[in-house]
Formats: structure tokens, sequence, C-alpha cells
């Protein structure tokens, strides 16, 4: 592997790291929301938060241009405003990492929340705790381990994004080529032994991602769940 | 291969040739051709009754395409080097070169650019240039090479944004995403939003040659070579010349 | 002390908790066999459940008003709640749980201090333990005094000692009292024991199917009016 390939792999590595902690607060959120309230309309949003997992990942990749292009009612104001850019942009990778992990944090997050007895969430209240303290003292460390693991699950499905990335982003050489980009544009051009090698450290990346989050997600520690 | 492995693939091809042989020829064709052989099969269809079936893309992708073993029966190509590596595959003396092209530099209709020469892409206004990938598609190549004999390419290589065909790049530059693009001649032609920035004179630029080829695997050669005889009739070039092609004589 | 619980309207499973009572001694059993609605009316109290309508007052303030769309939220109820599966926070230390209801700061000293607490109690040495070893005994006390901990203006007790067998009940009991009587902190006590009702109340309510089906001195002999408890 060259210079040019681990940076390719480190970019990836650490876009979809960000794009993971970005996504983290809103996914807790609406996990949380999913799991401990109710609301007319909340079958809508649980199907919305899904979709990105089940539509084709180049239709999200559309829809996202049209959002943050120059024209689009987002990027115009990004790129008047902020002078910013997203599309084309390591910004762009980011953005389309996230969009497209984030159905799987929710998923695991949620589940994670539903595990927690609501019973220490109410007992906590009446001991004086405000609805902040209660999430960050008894919920969010209880459910971490599920939590934690939805994360890793998110981070893998960033690793190996390729649809709505090549779509926002393009496959830019030193600035938006991911591995699963770069492993296309080999096989493009008949570079098999360098596609092979990335191809590689895909695999050895996404399996240890999914064996971490099969670890924290698998084992239930705390007695007293329901 | 076992005798019952050997019938299911028969059985396969069979059908699938069977799909594909509906009378149809495979024409495989650089993305820069897609109006102008649209049209020009319309005709050749309605004059002959015979079906054409059009695949458009970048000429490196038809060509990995064909090496796989993909079904065309002609190839329509935007390079040469595109045509030579698979030249093991073409049925011999049916290369020909007839079309050619040259290459602009546009940007959005309503941009407020304004370029002398392929030197104003070094603006710092410009920040991002559409092309398609340098690396393997024949407008992206050509567009390189122009460039570099100018020596521009080292101060421009990082503003590139590659995309996957030049009609990509075209839409790129149509959505106001990047700041200018370099395209073929004849695609500005059908589009509306984009405005010709400036025109690399043919003679300047790169030598653009579009060889087209009957390949030696065409289910039906004497229609292929019927049609590869129509593309390079008087009638189909006027429809070239229209759309801005340049023709080789 | 003085709870107010008036206009009582609680739909539960199959039938609704109707209460319309006032209630001023010290210690007031709850009595009556499970499922009649004991723990949902705690909830309630507690500020955990929404009714379908209520008035609750405790001394001065008013913590739930239907009519006019008031609820004082669980955490300023200022009630000790020690539910029948204790609840104690499994990833936190005995320390940590028994801490967990201290006002901080501005709120000043708490009424009830740590280590009188924890004397009373005597759970001075499982303070750094962590929750999942404890006993039965050892939990049922640490519940305790994690409710005493946070101030109290009102103990809320669900069924404390029925996990527990007949000599930790002995055991347990002088604790309650010294509660009772060192604290002074007015109780509601769900039991469906007559002994633990003798030995630590002074009035008893009894709850069936959700109403309040008779009401006596802890020491009359005319209760259980339904004799179908031990």
């Amino acid at each position: 592997m060259n210079a040019e390939e681990w940076q390719i792999v480190w970019f990836t590595a650490w876009v979809s790291a960000l794009s993971t902690l970005v996504i983290l607060p809103f996914g807790l959120a609406a996990a949380w929301l999913l799991a401990r309230r109710d609301w007319p309309g909340k079958s809508l949003v649980e199907t919305v938060v899904t979709m990105p997992l089940v539509m084709p990942p180049v239709a999200t990749g559309l829809i996202l241009l049209k959002l943050l292009g120059r024209r689009g009612p987002l990027g115009r104001f990004f790129h008047e405003t902020l002078n910013l850019d997203i599309v084309f942009t390591w910004r762009g990778v980011l953005i389309a990492l996230g969009v497209m992990s984030f159905p799987l944090l929710v998923l695991c997050a949620r589940i994670a929340f539903d595990q927690v007895n609501p019973r220490f969430e109410q007992i906590a209240r009446t001991l004086g705790a405000g609805e902040g303290r209660v999430f960050f003292t008894i919920t969010l460390p209880l459910a971490w381990r599920g939590i934690l693991g939805g994360m890793t699950l998110a981070f893998a499905r960033a690793l190996g994004e390729f649809g709505a990335t090549i779509m926002v982003a393009g496959n830019i050489p030193g600035q938006t080529s991911t591995l699963s980009l770069s492993i296309f544009q080999h096989v493009q051009l008949g570079q098999d032994a360098q596609a092979y090698r990335l191809l590689g450290v895909s695999v050895a990346l996404a399996f240890l991602a999914v064996w971490i989050s099969e670890c924290l997600l698998l084992r239930s520690k705390w007695p007293g769940r329901k | 291969m076992n005798g019952f492995l050997q019938s299911i693939l028969a059985a396969g091809l069979v059908l699938g040739g069977a799909a594909a042989r509906a009378g149809s020829i495979v024409v495989f064709a650089a993305a820069s051709l897609t109006d102008g052989l649209q049209e020009i099969a319309q005709t050749y269809s309605r004059q002959t009754g015979e079906k054409v079936a059009l695949n458009f893309g970048s000429s490196s992708s038809l060509a990995r395409q064909i090496l796989e073993g993909a079904p065309a029966d002609i190839f329509f190509s935007a390079d040469e080097a595109k045509m030579d590596s698979i030249q093991g595959l073409i049925a011999p003396q049916t290369r020909t070169n007839r079309l050619s092209n040259s290459l602009v530099i546009v940007v959005a209709g309503d941009s407020k650019l304004v370029m002398g020469s392929a030197k104003d892409l070094t603006q710092a206004a410009v920040k991002r240039i559409a092309l398609a990938d340098p690396k393997t598609v024949p407008a992206g190549i050509y567009a390189r090479q122009y460039l570099e004999k100018l020596g521009l390419w080292p101060a421009l290589e990082s503003k590139v944004v590659p995309t996957d065909n030049v009609r990509a790049a075209l839409a790129a530059v149509e959505s106001g995403n990047v700041e200018a693009g370099m395209v073929y001649q004849t695609d500005t032609a059908i589009s509306k939003s984009v405005k010709v920035a400036f025109a690399v004179p043919p003679d300047e630029g790169p030598a653009i040659v579009y060889p087209m080829a009957m390949l030696k695997d065409a289910k039906d050669p004497a229609a292929a070579r019927r049609f590869l005889a129509y593309l390079g009739s008087a009638e189909a070039e006027r429809v070239f010349e229209k759309f801005g092609f340049i023709l080789i004589k | 002390m003085k709870l107010l619980l008036k206009n009582i309207s609680l739909p539960v499973a199959d039938f609704s908790i109707e209460v319309d009572v006032e209630l001023r001694s010290p210690v007031t059993a709850i009595f009556g066999p499970s499922g009649a609605g004991k723990t949902s009316l705690l909830d309630l109290i507690a500020g955990l459940r929404r009714p379908a309508s209520a008035f609750i007052q405790l001394d001065d303030r008013v913590l739930t008003d239907t009519a006019v769309k008031t609820r004082v939220p669980p955490r300023r109820r200022e009630m000790g709640y020690v539910p029948q599966d204790l609840a104690l926070f499994p990833h936190l230390s005995v320390r940590q749980n028994l801490l967990y209801g201290q006002k901080s700061g501005s709120r000043a000293a708490p009424v009830f201090r740590f280590e009188h607490v924890c004397e009373v109690l005597a759970i001075q040495p499982l303070a750094q333990r962590r929750v999942t070893d404890l006993s039965g005994g050892e939990k049922q006390r640490v519940a305790l005094a994690r409710a005493l901990l946070s101030s109290p203006r009102l103990l809320l007790l669900d069924e404390p000692l029925a996990r527990l067998d007949q000599a930790l009940k002995a055991k347990i009991i002088p604790h309650l009292r010294r509660v009772r009587d060192e604290f002074h902190l007015p109780m509601l006590y769900i039991t469906h024991d007559r002994r633990e009702v003798l030995a630590l109340c002074d009035e008893v309510l009894e709850l069936r199917r959700g109403r309040i089906t008779n009401r006596a001195r802890a020491t009359a002999t005319d209760w259980p009016v339904n004799n179908d408890e031990t």
C-alpha cells in the first residue's frame, strides 16, 4: 500500500468517525422521543427516519444533491451567506455518510432505551431530578451498551457508503475519495491489484466494526432490565 | 463442464440471445454522441424497419463492459485508445474514423465569468472545474492533454471535479455547483442553460477522433454492417454536422 | 400533616380508582389485596400518573388540580418513594444512590443528615458496595435511606417488608419506628400484613377494587372488614 492509498483509508476512517459523532445527538434525541413519547403522526416520523435504510442510496444522494447544491434551498444559504460549498467537498461526504447511517443509530439506540426500565427514571424524578439529569445520569448510562453498538454499526455503514457519496461529493482524488469510491474507480481502470488491496482493508475494517458492535449489543449487563 | 451445466448455460444464452435478438442491432456509443445517434437511429429504423438499441456511456466503461463480454454489435468510441483496448474483439477491416470534435470551456448560463483563453481558468473566481474523469474518459483525457500542452495542468489539477462521463460534467456546470467545465462543442448544442466561455480552436486542441467498428461476435453481422455503412453515409454525416461534429475527410 | 385526596378518579386495568379522603395521621396504612390499586394510588400521589380527575393537597401546597390544570411535577413534590421493587440504580454505588436525591448548593443543609440517616438504618458499612452485592434486607434499608436523604415531606412506602422473611422483618421494623419517631415524617404505608399495621401505623384504610371500603384506627378490632388476608 502506498501513501496515496493510506491517505484514502485515513480519510475514509476519520470522515466516517466524524459523521457518526455529528449524528449522535440527533440520533439519541430521535431514539429517545420514539422510545418514551407518543404523539399523533409518530409513525410518520418513524417511517421517515428509516427511509435512508431502504431507499436506493443514489436516490437519497440525489435528494441531498438537490438540497445542498449551490442552487438548492440549503446549499444556497451556505454558499451565499457563509461562502461555504458542500457539494463536491468533504462536507458533502460527511453529510452523505451521516444521513445514510442515521437510521441504524436510531434503531439501535431506541432498542437500548426501550430496555431501560422506566421505573428507574420515575424514581429518579421523585428524588428531585429534572428531565435532563434523569437522561444523563439514569437513562443514558443504563443504555450505553446498545448506544455504543449503534454507533459502531453506524460507523461501519459510513465506511462502506457509496451511492449517496458519489452523487453528492463525486470522487475527487485527495479531496473526497473514499475507500469504496476508490475501489470502484480501480475496477473501472482495470487496476485489479490496487482494487484488491483496498478491498482487503475494507473487509478488515468492516469486520472489526461489526464484531465490536455485536459484542456490545448482545451482552446484557444490568439486572432489573425489563 | 458436465452435461447438465452445459444445458443450463446453453438455455441461458439462448434466452439472453433471444432477448437481444429481438431484431435489435446493439450499439455501444460514447455519451457525446447521444443526440446525434438517436436521431440517426430513428431515421434508420423508420426507413429499414430494423431496430437499433443504443447504449451510451463513457467510452472507458463501455470498453470495459465489452471486454467482460457485453453483447455489443458495434462500438463507437470517443478516442482511439479505447478502441485499441478491444482490438482483439473487432471484426477485421470494419474500423473507420469519420468523426471529430472540438473542446470548449463552458460556464453556467447566468455566470458573470469572462474568458479570453484557457489561462483564465486559473483565476481565483474559478474554484472548481468539471471534467469527465481525466484518467479514463476520452473527453477528460483530451482536456487534460490540452491543458498540459499549455502548461496549465499543475495549477488546475486540484480544482478538477472528475465526473463519470462528459454529459455529467455538463450537468455539473448546469447545476451551478462548479464554476466552469470542459466539454465537447457538440454538447453545448443540446444544453440551454450553459454558455460557451471559450472555444478551443480545433487546430490548437488535441486531435479528437471517434473510431467506429463492428465486433467479431455481432449477432447479425450483415445487419450490423448495413448500419455501420449507414453511419458513414452522406445522410448520417449531415445529421452529425448539424449537431456540431467535425467530419474527417 | 394534612393530605387531601379529593375527587380522585384514576382508570386502571378493568376498574377505576375513586377516592375521596382527608388524612391526618402520622402513619396511615393502605391495606388490601393485590390488584386493588394501592400502587397506582401511590404513583398518583407521587405525580407519576395522570388521573382523569384529582385534587391533591399536601399541607398548604396544591399538588394536583385537574379542574385548573395544575400539576406539580414529581421532582418538586418533595415525596420520598420506596417502590415495591426498590429500584436501586444498578449502575451506581450504594453511596451514589443514597446521595442522588440530595439537593445541591443553594438548597443548603438537608433536613436529614447523611450520617444520622445511615446510623438509624445501620447502613454505614455498605456505602462503597455495589447495589447488586447487597442482600434483600440491606437493599430495603438503602432504598429507604435514599428516599429519606432527599428531604421529603411525606414518605410513600409500597410493601417495604413484603420480600423479607419474618426474622428480617422483625429486624427492620424497629428501624422504621425510629424513622417515624426521630424524623417525624408522615408516611403512607402499603401492606397486606396486619402485624405491620399494628406495629407501625396509626390508622388504616382498606382499599378494594379502587374504593376505600373501610377506615379505622390501627388498634381497632373491627378491621379488616374483608377477612381474606393473613
